[in-house]
């Protein structure tokens, strides 16, 4: 039973990958028309790299301070950090950074598009984060804290050195998901003409009308961002295991 | 170490875990052996006098003063006693020397070379020598509770607290348990020890409570509270124990 049920999962999978690529390669493409945007596809490839690193970077350390918030024991700061991950996980990215940059970037007298898209999308990212490191640490059993207290150790000794590094390799395959979502989302900032790899396919797609020539370098473009964050989050995981 | 318990209550909501009980124990007494039915208040009285938990009412006196009152003072004092649970013990992310050796590091000051020294000596006189190299998940339960032990005892606590440290141990296991905790008991440690072995209660005890409903119903001097019982409860309770 458990053979034949793998036996067809691997058919039904490998038939169906053997078709879309048949379906994909088969079809008449005019390469050339693209040509000339190369440049710009690769140049948008790097803005897409270049801000989707540096969100990384933004929204774990949004995530962090959204989930300490959270987490502090005092009312007010984690209320407000409750609100604001409520908020930005509630409501569309793309109103998101209509608002952060027409109106309130505008109003501070703010001009960078790269600045102003990296803090919304640390911003957003980090709200989810914020969630996933959350349910780490509170999925650390009470068994834990209660042993480092009666050890002796401080609230933070306890953070640092029983439960952030077992929350790690608990949160890890979570938050590899979110960074890939991340990178796919910064796509969005075509509304406030970041340069990135999406807003240059569109283009020239628009000057060219061969829209599958302009847009399949996307699939290659995105995928050799995301999967290597695939390949480190399962390298960490394994860094981290503890359980045998 | 002389206990003096005045009146000490302990609530959570509605329940009375510890209600008002009082007690005396003169410096001799170096094993006090704490049994009675579970939901008795034998872990909350632990856990008092341990520094774990606020009481409610009343006070704890060691040696002529009070156990503080304050979060930071009660780790001061925490710091001092060994602590061990029935279970969960230990850090699963971290290995079995590793598990003694932070605790000494960090909360005690102690140089690295220093810590790993001392944890030597006291699994070797654990006779756990050979697994310090392993990782909680690949230990025995008795095994981790001799880890445990020998991480509760390696700063030279004032006080061992132990919190039915072979409850959730098979027999073979709980022997090799039992064997340290009355060897430790020979060498003068002072230990609070709360436990359903009544052999080793008897044969160990310097003066035995009998705990339930959250009040001391009787106390006795060595094993004159299993020879000559004084109240009902006591009988009936040691008469159902002893009869498998």
């Amino acid at each position: 039973m458990k053979y034949a049920v793998s036996l067809i999962v691997s058919v039904i999978l490998s038939a169906s990958f053997c078709f879309v690529i048949w379906v994909v390669a088969t079809h008449e493409y005019r390469w050339e028309a693209i040509t000339p945007y190369q440049g710009n596809l690769l140049s948008g490839w790097w803005m897409t790299l270049l801000i989707s690193a540096a969100s990384l970077v933004g929204s774990v350390a949004v995530g962090i301070l959204l989930t300490a918030g959270q987490l502090s024991g005092h009312a007010v700061p984690s209320f407000l950090c409750r609100v604001f991950v409520e908020v930005i996980r509630g409501t569309p990215l793309l109103t998101q950074i209509l608002i952060g940059y027409y109106l309130i970037a505008n109003s501070i007298g703010w001009d960078s598009r790269f600045g102003v898209g990296l803090v919304i999308l640390s911003c957003f990212s980090g709200a989810y984060l914020s969630e996933i490191f959350r349910g780490g640490v509170e999925s650390i059993p009470k068994s834990q804290w209660l042993s480092a207290r009666a050890i002796g150790f401080t609230g933070l000794q306890t953070y640092r050195h029983i439960v952030i590094p077992q929350a790690i390799r608990r949160v890890l395959p979570a938050s590899a998901g979110q960074f890939a979502n991340l990178i796919k989302d910064s796509s969005l900032l075509f509304v406030i003409s970041v340069h990135e790899f999406t807003m240059q396919a569109r283009e020239a797609n628009a000057n060219t009308y061969a829209t599958f020539e302009a847009y399949l370098p996307l699939v290659l473009g995105y995928f050799l961002l995301t999967f290597p964050i695939s390949l480190l989050s399962r390298h960490l995981e394994n860094r981290f295991r503890y359980e045998h | 170490m002389s206990i003096e318990i005045n009146g000490l209550t302990k609530h959570y909501g509605a329940t009375r875990a510890v209600d008002g009980i009082s007690l005396v124990l003169p410096d001799e007494v170096r094993v006090l052996v704490l049994i009675g039915p579970s939901g008795g208040g034998k872990s909350t009285l632990l856990r008092l006098l341990g520094g774990l938990e606020i009481p409610t009412a009343g006070r704890i006196r060691m040696n002529g003063t009070d156990l503080p009152v304050t979060e930071e003072d009660l780790r001061e004092f925490r710091r001092r006693n060994g602590f061990l649970f029935q279970s969960f013990n230990l850090f699963p992310h971290l290995s079995a020397l590793e598990n003694i050796v932070l605790p000494l590091v960090k909360v005690h000051g102690w140089t690295r070379d220093e810590a790993i020294a001392r944890a030597g000596e006291v699994v070797a006189r654990f006779g756990m020598a050979d697994h310090v190299k392993k990782m909680p998940s690949e230990l025995s339960g008795g095994q981790q509770q001799r880890i445990a032990l020998a991480r509760a005892m390696a700063h030279g606590p004032d006080l061992l607290l132990l919190d039915e440290p072979t409850s959730a141990l098979d027999p073979e296991m709980k022997a090799e348990v039992l064997d340290i905790v009355a060897e430790l008991c020979e060498a003068g440690q002072r230990i609070i020890l709360s436990t359903h072995e009544m052999g080793f209660a008897r044969g160990c005890a310097d003066e035995v409570i009998f705990l339930a409903n959250g009040q001391l119903v009787e106390s006795g001097r060595g094993a004159a509270l299993f020879d000559s019982p004084q109240t009902e409860v006591v009988r009936t309770f040691l008469g159902r124990v002893m009869k498998w």
